[in-house]
């Protein structure tokens, strides 16, 4: 018998839902109102807390293929990685640069890093992509459906 | 009933709300023609640019999206052999044979104008249909309300692909996500640790934004560079051939129970909660070829296929706009956008929203109808651009989809704190993905979870009865559909895992 990804998966959300559980219980209960606010919640915890420790069972009941077998297609996880790396910078940038400067630089970055350029051609079609979006997003929501974008506490801008 | 129909469709006509349903509906078509774009991802993208527009507006052009990205999807299927959004996903099965038998002119026009004719006529059941619906509704008390929310939900977590556990766990994700931050009750604060950024709970649109479009663009990108990641045999670039549209025409009315049937399959499937249209498209494909006097002929290019496939998914789109409009329950991850479209315009969906306002409700008639000849015209116009515009790569999409979900979470109401939400949730939802979880029961629960607290805390008060629940005829009889579908899933699971016990060689 041995635990394998859903049994790990379950086992992290029974943990969440007991020490939730525990929270609900604490809640304060109000006079007037039959149910206190830890009622509702209480009832969602038990059954997630239930499915969670079935998962794990199911999962330490479950025959396993041995490992190997099978014709999964390759994935990139790196550049997944790399992705949510990029998407993170940028939403930490957004207001130190502003809307403007920091989607140029996001844009940009995350073209080369799914397909890095390789000719002075394809640099040029890259910053016209980062520089167009930028622009062209800036644009329509500032000036045509009155969106305020962010602006940069470092530049200003 | 007329009358109020033909006020909406000369409202619509109006320039300030035709020119947002003819740019939703180009977008949608170009949407749904990009494969690794969904309809909700397209709708999502559009989504922030609605946010300055009239109420309607924004909702025509969101119709808008739902039509043409239901319809644009073909176009992939014929010219590359993969659908180009999940909901026309069995329209490849045949259109993809007869576009590489020498005809993808006939496959890419049965398919326009079998989404045409298939959306029309569920537009005759979203218009006449809605209404009682939405009657019915009205009757509902507050175990009513909670039963029928229950069973929405039980049947999510039963029809997902996956696991039932799997589905119920993500349901109770979503519900546990909206029970963080001030009950609805007496605002208490729950689950908030504290947290200024927690405090006021999570938004929903941008925790929506970030589980469908995170998840989406990242899978996708797993498989960039990858040597799979380029279909055989693409057609992009090819020339049509010479065809008449007249005869394309006789050939889907030379069967007009086909049509009909097609029609009605993806009209129910769009009214069960949160099952989008891959599943009517595959549905519909499978009855047809049940039905069919040349089975046999499926699968080689056969235009019955075809025909099926995409007269449904554009009829599911106006079973969707039905339980949103009758009962406030999204059909699907699209109208959830919808919906929360409309909760930032202040409109409350459920069974007042048609008779509260009138003017809207007939408006998304208008719109789901005039979309249909928009999508028709933009195909006739455009099609040379978008028999290319399927090859647009994914390293150029993925960050401009990406800006506009985060001005979509930025722009609700201009703070970094929706952002942040966007991008905790992405995280979540592309884990949620990669560990099996489906996220369409999530979503529901998402939307669903404070009316759900809201009508048991309401019925409690009203009568501290439980047995209430049960006893009331109409909410007795919802529950116990819901342990149904419940039972239903289990069993199939069960039988399907004895079939694979006895298919697997015992040594």
């Amino acid at each position: 018998m041995s635990i394998g990804r859903d049994g790990i998966a379950g086992l992290v959300l029974l943990a969440i839902s007991l020490v939730l559980l525990v929270k609900s219980f604490q809640l304060p209960s109000l006079p007037i109102v039959p149910v206190g606010p830890g009622f509702y919640p209480a009832i969602v915890l038990s059954l997630m807390a239930a499915a969670s420790a079935l998962l794990v069972l199911q999962d330490l009941l479950k025959r396993r293929a041995p490992a190997g077998v099978g014709d999964a297609p390759r994935r990139n996880y790196r550049l997944v990685v790399i992705a949510f790396a990029i998407v993170g910078a940028y939403v930490v940038l957004l207001p130190l640069l502003g809307f403007r400067v920091a989607t140029v630089l996001f844009v940009g970055a995350l073209q080369a890093a799914l397909d890095r350029p390789r000719t002075v051609r394809q640099w040029v079609v890259l910053a016209t992509i980062a520089l167009g979006t930028a622009a062209a997003s800036y644009f329509i929501f500032e000036r045509y459906l009155l969106v305020l974008l962010p602006r940069g506490a470092w530049t200003g801008f | 009933m007329l009358d109020l129909l033909w006020n909406g469709l000369v409202n619509i006509a109006q320039w300030k709300y035709l020119l947002p349903l003819f740019a939703g509906t180009f977008i949608g078509v170009v949407g749904g023609s990009l494969p690794g774009v969904t309809i909700t991802m397209t709708v999502i993208v559009v989504l922030p640019f609605t946010y300055g527009l009239d109420p309607l507006a924004g909702l025509a052009a969101m119709t808008g999206v739902y039509v043409g990205g239901s319809t644009g999807g073909l176009i992939a299927c014929c010219l590359l052999g993969i659908p180009g959004s999940p909901a026309s996903i069995a329209t490849t099965f045949d259109g993809f044979p007869m576009a590489r038998n020498g005809e993808p002119g006939r496959a890419i026009w049965l398919g326009v104008w079998a989404s045409v004719w298939g959306g029309l006529l569920g537009a005759l059941f979203l218009v006449f249909l809605t209404g009682p619906l939405a009657a019915i509704a009205l009757e509902f008390g507050p175990w009513e309300y909670f039963s029928l929310f229950v069973l929405a939900m039980a049947m999510v977590a039963g029809l997902t692909e996956s696991s039932l556990l799997k589905g119920l766990i993500s349901t109770a994700i979503g519900l546990l996500i909206t029970v963080v931050g001030h009950d609805p009750i007496g605002s208490v604060p729950r689950f908030t640790f504290g947290s200024q950024f927690i405090g006021g709970g999570f938004p929903f649109l941008p925790v929506l934004i970030g589980i469908f479009a995170f998840a989406q663009i990242m899978t996708d990108l797993e498989k960039l560079n990858s040597p799979r990641g380029q279909p055989a045999q693409s057609l992009v670039g090819v020339k049509l051939e010479r065809f008449s549209h007249l005869k394309v025409n006789l050939e889907i009315f030379k069967q007009p129970f086909l049509l009909a049937w097609a029609t009605i399959v993806g009209l129910i499937i769009g009214i069960l909660p949160a099952i989008g249209g891959s599943a009517s498209s595959v549905m519909a494909y499978d009855q047809a070829k049940k039905f069919s006097k040349t089975p046999e002929r499926f699968g080689r290019g056969h235009p019955e296929g075809i025909i099926a496939s995409e007269a449904s998914n554009n009829a599911n789109v106006s079973g969707s706009l039905m339980t949103i409009m009758a009962f406030g329950i999204p059909g699907d991850a699209v109208t959830a956008v919808m919906l929360g479209a409309m909760t930032i315009h202040g409109i409350q969906s459920g069974p007042l929203f048609i008779s509260q306002n009138p003017d809207i409700a007939y408006g998304i008639y208008a719109a789901y109808i005039l979309a249909h000849p928009c999508m028709l015209l933009i195909c006739v116009m455009l099609m040379p651009l978008m028999l290319r515009v399927t090859s647009v790569r994914m390293a150029v999409l993925a960050p401009v989809v990406l800006v506009l979900c985060v001005v979509g979470a930025y722009a609700l109401n201009n703070t970094m704190q929706s952002v942040y939400v966007l991008l905790l949730f992405g995280v979540v939802g592309y884990v949620l993905v990669k560990l099996g979880f489906p996220l369409a029961p999530l979503i529901l629960g998402l939307i669903l979870g404070d009316q759900i607290e809201i009508n048991l805390v309401r019925a409690i008060m009203t009568d501290a009865n439980p047995w209430l629940f049960l006893t009331r005829p109409i909410s007795g009889l919802l529950l116990l559909a819901a342990a149904t579908s419940v039972g239903l899933a289990i069993w199939q699971h069960w039988r399907h895992q004895n079939r694979m016990a006895e298919e697997e060689p015992d040594f």
